[in-house]
Parts: structure tokens; sequence; C-alpha cells
């Protein structure tokens, strides 16, 4: 069971990176973000359940990502929303107003 | 120990289901090239996590993720998409470059080394130190007590800055997507005044 888990979250960490790097959407940019930080609540959960009974940390450190991640996903959206409204497109690679 | 008591095929059952709909889901949330249809993949691949973490003794934090996760962040995207998408091409899939291989090649490495390292490890050693200790210092307090003790004792810093860091970001959300149009109105309505004026 363990060992099942642990891979499960490897495969949802490899394919989310994958749609990061590959993603021209920044909303699926940001979805692909979110499957990141799902996968390393999975493993703090995981191993909180099996190695870590009685404290629980990897289940309070949890929390912690998730809030954070609710967070940012607001940001990410609310910056994604304002550039849309300036350049009216959404791909990252047009996204050169940063550079120099 | 266990929230629900599940007899062993069933347990089997429902992971394998669960990993079947994990698997799929998060394929669908990449390679669609429908962004609303990937949205709704992603609300599913988090209510199965969430299923997945109560078969993991983890009730607190289920109900948080469907709260949170199923509740917020998807909505939050679906309403992005909503607000942003523009005419879907009608192709299912995206096309496929020379960089999405190599991201490709890279990724299954990185999983394939992954899967290695947890074959490798011997956890039924850790197991067994664990077990032990457990076993000596046994208490009998639930899981969400011992989240609310913890979250009120020993990690009350993190915790009060998280609420002010959620502020922020509430706050920081609204300043960023405001529209700033007061003063555009008012020019606006004054270039009309002029028009109006040359037109009479």
């Amino acid at each position: 069971m363990l060992e099942h888990v642990l891979i499960l979250s490897a495969y949802l960490f490899c394919i989310g990176i994958f749609g990061l790097i590959t993603s021209r959407n920044m909303v699926r940019a940001l979805m692909c973000l979110e499957l990141i930080f799902n996968a390393v609540n999975i493993n703090f959960i995981t191993f909180s359940n099996y190695f870590d009974t009685q404290q629980l940390k990897g289940e309070i450190f949890s929390i912690f990502v998730i809030a954070i991640a609710a967070a940012e996903a607001a940001i990410g959206l609310a910056i994604v929303l304002v550039i849309y409204r300036n350049k009216n497109s959404t791909r990252i690679d047009q996204f050169n107003l940063l550079k120099w | 120990m266990n929230i629900i008591e599940l007899s062993e095929p069933l347990h089997e059952i429902i992971f394998i289901l669960l990993e079947i709909g994990l698997v799929l889901g998060s394929l669908g949330v990449v390679l669609l090239n429908n962004i609303v249809y990937s949205a709704f993949f992603l609300g599913l691949v988090f209510i199965c996590i969430s299923i997945l973490y109560i078969l993991l003794n983890a009730d607190f934090l289920a109900a948080a993720q469907i709260l949170i996760y199923v509740g917020a962040v998807s909505v939050l995207i679906v309403f992005a998409v909503m607000l942003i998408n523009k005419s879907p091409s009608s192709k299912i899939f995206s096309s496929w470059t020379i960089g999405d291989s190599i991201t490709f090649i890279s990724c299954i490495s990185i999983f394939f080394f992954l899967t290695i390292t947890i074959s490798n490890t011997p956890w039924y050693k850790i197991n067994l130190i664990t077990e032990s200790k457990n076993i000596l210092e046994q208490d009998l307090t639930e899981n969400i007590q011992k989240i609310g003790y913890f979250l009120l004792t020993e990690f009350l810093l993190p915790f009060e800055l998280l609420s002010i860091l959620l502020l922020v970001a509430l706050i920081g959300a609204i300043v960023i997507a405001r529209r700033e149009n007061i003063i555009e109105i008012k020019k606006s309505k004054n270039l009309k005044l002029k028009k109006n004026l040359t037109v009479f």
C-alpha cells in the first residue's frame, strides 16, 4: 500500500511538471501547479499515516501547503485576468511584458 | 485504527478504482486541448485525492480537500476559464513539438528513477522502529483533536502567519484584478462633452 501510494504521487508529480513545462495556456499551467501541490500533499499524508501516527506533523504541514496553494491560485488567476485584459491572450510565450 | 473498517479485498478494489481515476484524470488535465474539459478533469482528480486521504486515515484533510480544492480552487479555475476562454480549435489533443518530446522523455526518466528508489528503499525496517515506539507511548485521542492541539500549541506562530498570508492574498488579488476605470470614465465623459459641444 505504501509503495503504491508513493508511486502514484510520483506519477502525479511528473505529469504535473510535464504539463507545467509544455502548456501554452497560463490557466493550464496553474492547474498543473495544483497537481504538483497535491502530489506533495499525498506524500506528506502517507508518511504521516505510516510512520508518525503519534504527532501527525505531516498532516499539519499539508494543511499549510493547502492554504498556501489556495492563496497562490487566487493571486495567479488575478494576474492572468489582468494580463488577458491588457494583451487579449493567455499564451505564456507571448508574455514578454517584464523583459528588460 | 482505521476510520472506516473495510475488508482487505474491498480496500484493494477502491484503491484500484482511485488509481484509474487519478491516472486518467491527470492525463486529461494535461493533454486535452479544450481547457474547460481539463478544468473539470481537475475537479475529478481532486475528488479522487480526497477519497485517497480517507483511505489514509486523514479525515480532517479529506474534508479540507473537498472544501478548499473542489469547492474553491476548481470553481475559481472554471470561473477564470469562462472569463478568458476563446474559441477552441476542433482538435481534441494539442499539437506536439520537439520541446514537448524532450520534456516527455525527461519526465519519464524522473518517474522511472523515483520508482526505482521507492522500490529499493527498505520501508519495513523504518516501520518496525516506529511501531515499537508507538507501542511504548500509546495515546487515545482522536485525529482531529491531535491536529487542533498541535495547531494551537506547537505550530501557533505559523498558523497566525498563515492567516496573515491569506489576508494579504485576498487583498492582493482584489487590488490586482480591479479595473481602474474611474478616471478613464471621467476622461471619456469629458471627451464626449467636448464632442457634443463641437457638434452644436
